[in-house]
């Protein structure tokens, strides 16, 4: 018949290494954005009322350039359809302005998201924005994608402008996203 | 009917329940085929960990060959969460490359940090299963290691699994609840009667070095 082992409790360092650990997972999940680095949530509830008008740039004014964020470019394909609709029960919509605050018309911007419908690579298009730098799609809401739902908006043509990447979130139930671009010349 | 057979019981009604609702449920709906697997796989997953800790050997008072029918559970049921696991991860890798790689990096968002750290840490846990002889660690000193990353892979794994959005939102948060503290509570329970266990008798301190001594290394 075997002899039992004796029981014996864990080495102190072995228990001070776990504790170690268990606080630096804890730091690294505090200190980590719920929706992703630089992700915002734009979603929001449409109103049933015509688009605000654009507020003119007040001279002096400057407007933070919108930088590309961390998964901005997933999913990022250069041949999307131009001005198609996405379907219906969301709108994004938003003004692209460069960094003196005065809205940009006909700059193009291209939104893709998951929809129920559609694959966040193929469900995508570009439109153009009105004279007051305004910007519109309509699309199916936006279903999650790796875990919530999210909605890509890029300045990705070359030209005047330099390209732009945004991975921002929304709510299922959303039906309004704002997504608003200020461009820094390219060169 | 033992309590690690009603948990069996239940984990496999968990992973059921969480199956149909996955497979069910609009999410999934003219998802791709790796999609769908990546998620079947995880809810097979989540029920294997709630189970697992319940599969550990007890000591004392079961008779030699039930133990070592039960360690040789553990370690089945072990391998096949690892496989799980991966499965889970590759098929995402394959399916969405950009959105996957995001998520594992350090700008991804909280819920894949939870299951990147829970990734890593399954492997650190299966490894120390594989070098547990080779270690020579005293069986408290492995144990107490061992089961503490553990219940870190039950927590952040599950806990991921109920904070992402998807294919099991709705009654699939109570189910993975369930299945989440069943895995930690055995988790724990195995932890304190580690950490309770008294010191050998005539033992100059209460801990042992953490090296094993001669007749403690084939046991678990």
């Amino acid at each position: 018949m075997p002899v039992p082992a004796p029981r014996t409790r864990p080495h102190p360092v072995a228990v001070t290494a776990v504790l170690l650990l268990v606080a630096m997972i804890a730091a690294a999940l505090w200190r980590s954005e719920e929706s992703g680095t630089g992700a915002r949530d734009v979603g929001g509830e449409a109103v049933p009322v015509a688009a605000p008008a654009t507020v003119p740039a007040v001279p002096g004014a400057f407007c933070a350039p919108t930088v590309t964020n961390p998964g901005g470019r997933n999913n990022y394909r250069a041949d999307a359809p131009l001005d198609v609709s996405l379907g219906r029960g969301l709108v994004i919509t938003g003004v692209v302005r460069d960094a003196a605050c005065r809205p940009l018309p006909g700059v193009p911007v291209q939104v893709w998201l998951q929809t129920a419908l559609g694959s966040e690579r193929e469900n995508r298009t570009t439109v153009l924005t009105g004279p007051d730098g305004r910007y519109r799609v309509t699309s199916d809401p936006a279903v999650a994608q790796f875990g919530e739902p999210n909605v890509h908006v890029a300045h990705d043509v070359e030209g005047p402008w330099r390209s732009v990447f945004l991975r921002n979130v929304v709510d299922s139930e959303d039906t309004l996203a704002t997504v608003d671009l200020t461009l820094v010349p390219s060169s | 009917m033992s309590l690690v057979r009603v948990v069996g019981a239940v984990a496999v009604l968990g992973a059921a329940v969480l199956v149909v609702l996955a497979l069910a449920g609009p999410h999934l709906a003219g998802a791709p085929v790796l999609l769908v697997v990546s998620t079947v796989a995880a809810c097979l997953a989540v029920a294997a960990l709630a189970v697992q800790p319940w599969l550990t050997r007890r000591p004392q008072r079961e008779p030699d060959h039930h133990r070592a029918r039960k360690v040789g559970v553990h370690v089945r049921v072990g391998g096949i969460v690892t496989v799980l696991v991966v499965l889970h991860v590759v098929a995402l890798l394959v399916e969405d490359p950009d959105d996957a790689l995001y998520s594992m990096s350090p700008d991804g968002p909280t819920r894949a940090r939870m299951a990147l750290i829970a990734t890593l840490l399954l492997g650190v846990v299966t490894l120390l299963g594989v070098l547990r002889r080779r270690l020579r660690w005293s069986p408290a000193t492995w144990r107490f290691v061992h089961g503490s990353l553990a219940a870190l892979v039950v927590v952040l794994g599950v806990g991921h699994a109920v904070v992402i959005q998807g294919a099991l939102d709705g009654w699939g948060t109570p189910v993975l609840l369930v299945l989440g503290g069943l895995g930690a509570v055995g988790a724990v329970v195995r932890l304190v009667r580690v950490l309770r266990a008294p010191p050998p008798p005539g033992a100059a301190t209460p801990p042992d070095g953490g090296r094993v001594r001669s007749g403690d290394g084939l046991r678990g």
